[in-house]
């Protein structure tokens, strides 16, 4: 099962995301959970794109998603400048309060709700592909 | 998402309600000025219908947290939702941020404390 669609560069287009997914996650039967985790990568990453990326405006995100048997793959392209999300620094977690910093809690949550994810450079745009475990 | 404000004694209530996300974050915020800059009251955060939180909404409750760890006043947060509270667990945040499974028990918690 296959499904594919667009985000404008737009903060307004994320609100549309859960109720898309929503949607999608009756059609494709998943559960509540999984849907929340599907929401929150897809928010994490293209809100970065649409707040960092630098995108030509006219070019939207695209965003598809694959399911087959119990596997999900997650596959977002954007016309924005080289960003390799898998190369960021993790914030570590067991810092006390006074060292924790506000940077990269959205990468963290995206690497912990999928299993896996690849990142290529092809034609000037960003191609970002995740693994995820359907449960 | 749609915050509900009341006041219980020395303690102001913060009722979270949809989604807390880069959408609803710069508002949130703007409502919390006072206690960023300057906590006067015990804080307290009802998560009970809040279905979802995203890093935007972390940041400003990590900055909270750093707001009240300087004063003597408290900031409590109860009655997370399963997925929100895995957010928690996963940013360490729980490591840091008192979690009451209920309004009542942080009411309790912070009852008479000046």
């Amino acid at each position: 099962m296959k499904i594919s669609f667009q985000i404008h560069h737009d903060m307004a287009e994320i609100v549309t995301l859960p109720e898309q997914l929503q949607v999608l996650g009756q059609q494709w039967s998943l559960s509540r959970k999984t849907i929340a985790e599907i929401t929150l990568i897809l928010d994490e990453l293209i809100t970065n794109t649409i707040l960092h990326g630098d995108c030509d405006k006219r070019q939207p995100i695209d965003i598809t998603l694959t399911k087959t048997g119990q596997t999900l793959i997650i596959q977002i392209i954007d016309t924005g400048f080289h960003f390799d999300p898998t190369l960021c620094t993790i914030p570590d977690t067991s810092l006390p309060l006074e060292q924790r910093k506000c940077g990269g809690l959205g990468i963290l949550l995206v690497r912990q709700f999928c299993e896996c994810w690849h990142y290529t450079r092809l034609n000037d745009k960003n191609i970002l592909t995740l693994q995820k475990k359907l449960t | 998402m749609k915050t509900t404000i009341t006041k219980d004694n020395n303690t102001t209530i913060f009722a979270l309600n949809g989604r807390l996300d880069s959408n609803s974050a710069p508002q949130f915020e703007e409502e919390l000025q006072d206690f960023l800059v300057s906590p006067c009251t015990h804080l307290l955060f009802d998560f009970n219908n809040l279905e979802y939180i995203s890093s935007a909404g972390l940041r400003i409750i990590l900055n909270i947290a750093k707001a009240y760890k300087s004063c003597h006043y408290l900031f409590v947060t109860c009655a997370m939702q399963e997925h929100v509270q895995e957010v928690f667990e996963i940013s360490g945040f729980d490591s840091f941020i008192t979690i009451h499974r209920s309004l009542a028990d942080s009411l309790s918690a912070l009852k008479g404390r000046e």
